[in-house]
């Protein structure tokens, strides 16, 4: 493509929420036929350019330029008539409706008053064979995977005759070959001339896909540049102005053999989810959890804690037996970041103080009530501990970047002085600065002695975060890796089972996998 | 000025209420009279004592229309023991235990069977008001003693029981939501089931006990009611559930849960009240009360959805 000619660009373009400053001056040209990566820290101001561009957001000041000439887009509606379109972080589907409803939604085939199924599908189909992307048509989204959900999304934005397309995170919730096919069908879209725009907080996959990069950090751009020109330390230090020689700090001290066993689960099973696990958990050690999407990591994890049951097995905490609750969980110091920090973390419109001392209400009741003195102490010293940056305890959880909203979940983690402490996928959708806080307090409740199970997709985590690594495949535990043994090949190998890849054992799940 | 933006946003239904009292006792001669206000105090009554309660449900996640039923049919639960025994206080309790177990019940059928609340307590309506036509035998029950008509009736530094009674409740009910653990529960049920479960939030126990409280509540309205008038009709009447979502939800306590507050509720329906004696004392034409009623509560929860509308 000559791409001289830009689609869309901004210019000097500044963008307030209250008395935040999302963008300030921030001028951008987007090429067709080119993928052009936007990459910062949570509160770059990423997603905000990219809704500029989708007419979710109008610009304070400063000009959106289309086609080369000024143009105010009054709401999403008219960009998407412009083909301006996004795939979103939050999938936005209608989970009762089947995928090619969704696929043509707003967009069907009419006769008269009444909608043709019939045509409907046909353009659906040829979507799907254009684009190689396979998805059930007549599944209801609710009952899809979240690739496939995925899937049903970005085949929604190209029946749209796009022009742009923003893909917002998009493979934060996909396994990594379903990554890959993903990062195809963008060079693809690419290919056939449309603009790109790809926000990701995967430096790699960035480099890997972009034509274009542009560097963001606090609201400015740092600087745009062709991805052939930048290295994933150079963005890193773009992004936080700041090279980080270390992004993971020491691991604690390995514990001894004769440390005390913590946690002792075993014979786990719960059906069409997990069975026959067993492992154990020394005071001050950090167990990994690795494994696919859908191997089962997260409902061991929920199992442990008690927010499911398991219909076999035991779980032991320092030698008591558990009663498969989370409020018998909680009691014997146990404490869950779940995966979902907005679905089943936090409180979004409750107040920094409330949903950190959520659980731990009980010592804070007093003669007339909660005390509220003593709690705001206690709240505060957690924040400050967990490093969590809000402007006070009353500020609604909502408000803050996703970085510091999972800091809060740590923060109403260390309140409840865990002695085993069970994070679930802690650094998704954190930004680079508060990833390294992030493992910072988590080496720090080993160091204080608190057993640790960190499950993660992230593989650079879990081998530079675990002192032992288990990995799960379709709901059993295949392989345990420790000191040499303990490298990504290794744990990515014992994942897919490369020498019987494709040949599954009975417990079936494959919805997820 | 984002200072000035931020408290209107937050206190915008108390403002406008104040605004609403200077301007009736600048327009008119009677309204700040002693009469009207402690008539106002008096019609309120009942309302308040069961909107503070549903307006925990509400916040909560819960959606209570049985309200109205058992404030029809409580008190006839009530009076019939009150005639049989001759015991006032009886015959309270047996009201408000009449609401506390249909309220109790909502909850099971809420939390158990899982049977989407609105629903629920629509069905639950239906059989509470079949009830009351039994236990009443479909006539209007009288109170037998002279102890039952002072519940509401008394005087105290010139308010009526009824009254007194009101602001004891809606302190209760402001007190449980905004200074205890069942109250931060609720609001975390309300707010995010899933995550409040995963916290340890006991989220079922707490939505049942919401619902019996909001019960229990309306029982207690329902007696209240029946001794200002010293009789209970049996009916199938919903318009009181009306009355107390009008008065929580102007008060600005989200219809989806998670966010409110008892103050709201008692805002909303002094504003309400207010607006109502306004007419009266303006000689509005009631039909036409009704459709300014309708478009000014409209206007209230359109202005508050508008301002807290914040960009992310």
């Amino acid at each position: 493509m000559s791409g001289d000619e830009a689609l869309v660009s901004v210019r000097n373009v500044s963008k307030r929420f209250g008395a935040t400053r999302a963008l300030s001056d921030v001028s951008v040209a987007f090429h067709p036929g080119r993928v052009h990566g936007l990459v910062g820290e949570n509160g770059a101001g990423k997603s905000t350019l990219g809704r500029i561009l989708l007419g979710i957001h109008a610009p304070d000041q400063g000009q959106l330029v289309l086609d080369g000439s000024p143009t105010k887009l009054s709401g999403p509606d008219e960009a998407a008539s412009y083909g301006l379109v996004g795939v979103a972080q939050e999938l936005s589907l209608l989970p009762a409706m089947r995928a090619v409803d969704n696929i043509v939604l707003g967009s069907e085939e009419c006769i008269g008053p009444f909608v043709s199924d019939r045509g409907n599908r046909k353009r659906v189909e040829s979507l799907v064979a254009q684009h190689g992307l396979q998805v059930p048509l007549d599944e209801n989204v609710g009952s899809l995977s979240v690739a496939d959900q995925q899937k049903v999304e970005i085949l929604r934005a190209l029946g749209r005759r796009s022009r742009l397309v923003v893909f917002d995170e998009p493979t934060a919730r996909l396994a990594s070959h379903e990554a890959d096919e993903l990062r195809r069908t963008v060079r693809e879209l690419a290919n056939r001339g449309v603009a790109v725009v790809y926000v990701s907080h995967f430096l790699n996959e960035v480099l890997s896909v972009s034509d274009t990069v542009t560097v963001m950090r606090d609201g400015c751009v740092v600087r745009t540049v062709p991805a052939a020109d930048e290295t994933y330390e150079s963005l890193v230090e773009g992004m936080t102005g700041r090279s980080i020689g270390d992004a993971y700090p020491p691991k604690p001290p390995q514990p001894g053999d004769d440390a005390p066993v913590v946690l002792r689960a075993k014979g786990l099973s719960r059906a069409g989810e997990f069975s026959d696990i067993s492992f154990s958990i020394k005071k001050g050690e950090i167990l990994g959890l690795a494994g696919l999407v859908g191997a089962g990591r997260s409902e061991v994890a929920h199992a442990v804690y008690g927010a499911t049951r398991a219909s076999a097995g035991t779980v032991e905490v320092s030698g008591s037996r558990l009663l498969g609750t989370v409020a018998d969980g909680l009691s014997n110091g146990i404490s869950l970041i779940p995966e979902s920090r907005r679905d089943q973390g936090l409180v979004v419109g409750l107040s920094v103080r409330d949903n950190t001392t959520l659980p731990h209400l009980q010592r804070f009741i007093g003669r007339l009530g909660i005390r509220v003195k003593q709690e705001e102490a206690a709240a505060g010293q957690a924040i400050q501990e967990a490093r969590v940056r809000a402007e006070s305890l009353s500020v609604p959880v909502g408000t803050l970047s996703g970085g510091n909203q999972q800091k809060v979940l740590f923060a109403r983690a260390m309140l409840g002085q865990p002695q085993l402490f069970i994070a679930d996928e802690p650094t998704r959708g954190v930004d680079v600065g508060s990833k390294r806080a992030i493992y910072d307090v988590i080496g720090q409740l080993a160091r204080s002695g608190c057993a640790v199970l960190l499950v993660s997709s992230e593989l650079e985590d879990v081998v530079e975060m675990s002192h032992r690594v288990l990995v799960m495949r379709f709901g059993r535990i295949v392989a345990e890796f420790t000191g040499e043994e303990l490298t990504e090949a290794n744990i990515l190998n014992a994942a897919f089972d490369t020498e019987h890849l494709g040949n599954r054992p009975p417990t079936p799940d494959s919805e997820q996998v | 000025m984002t200072q000035v933006v931020h408290v209107l946003r937050r206190y915008g239904i108390a403002i406008v209420t104040v605004a609403l009292f200077a301007f009736l006792a600048a327009t008119t001669d009677s309204f700040l009279s002693q009469s009207n206000f402690r008539n106002v105090l008096d019609q309120q009554s009942a309302l308040l004592i069961a909107a503070s309660f549903a307006t925990i449900t509400m916040i909560a996640g819960g959606f209570d229309l049985s309200v109205a039923s058992v404030f029809v049919v409580a008190p006839l639960f009530a009076l019939q023991v009150e005639n049989a025994t001759g015991n006032a206080l009886l015959a309270v309790l047996v009201g408000v235990a009449v609401g506390l177990g249909v309220g109790v019940a909502n909850g099971l059928i809420v939390t158990i069977l899982k049977v989407n609340s609105f629903i629920a307590t629509l069905a639950t309506s239906f059989m509470v008001f079949g009830a009351g036509f039994l236990i009443s035998d479909r006539s209007v029950l009288r109170a037998s003693t002279d102890a039952y008509p002072s519940i509401a009736r008394t005087r105290f530094w010139g308010l009526t029981t009824a009254t007194w009674i009101a602001f004891g409740v809606v302190a209760v009910a402001w007190v449980l939501l905004s200074r205890t653990r069942f109250g931060r529960h609720v609001y975390a049920t309300g707010g995010n089931a899933e995550a409040a479960r995963l916290a340890g939030v006991p989220v079922a126990r707490v939505k049942t006990i919401a619902f019996g409280l909001a019960g229990a509540a309306a029982g207690l309205a329902g007696v209240v009611s029946s001794s200002r008038t010293l009789s209970a009709l049996p009916s199938d009447d919903f318009s009181f559930v009306f009355g107390v979502i009008a008065a929580v939800v102007v008060g600005g306590t989200s219809i989806a849960g998670g966010e409110g507050a008892v103050w709201r509720t008692v805002a909303g329906a002094f504003f309400i009240a207010l607006m109502v004696n306004g007419f009266n004392l303006h000689q509005v034409d009631p039909i036409w009360q009704r459709v300014i009623q309708g478009g000014v509560i409209l206007g209230a929860v359109a202005i508050d959805s508008w301002t807290q509308r914040r960009p992310q």
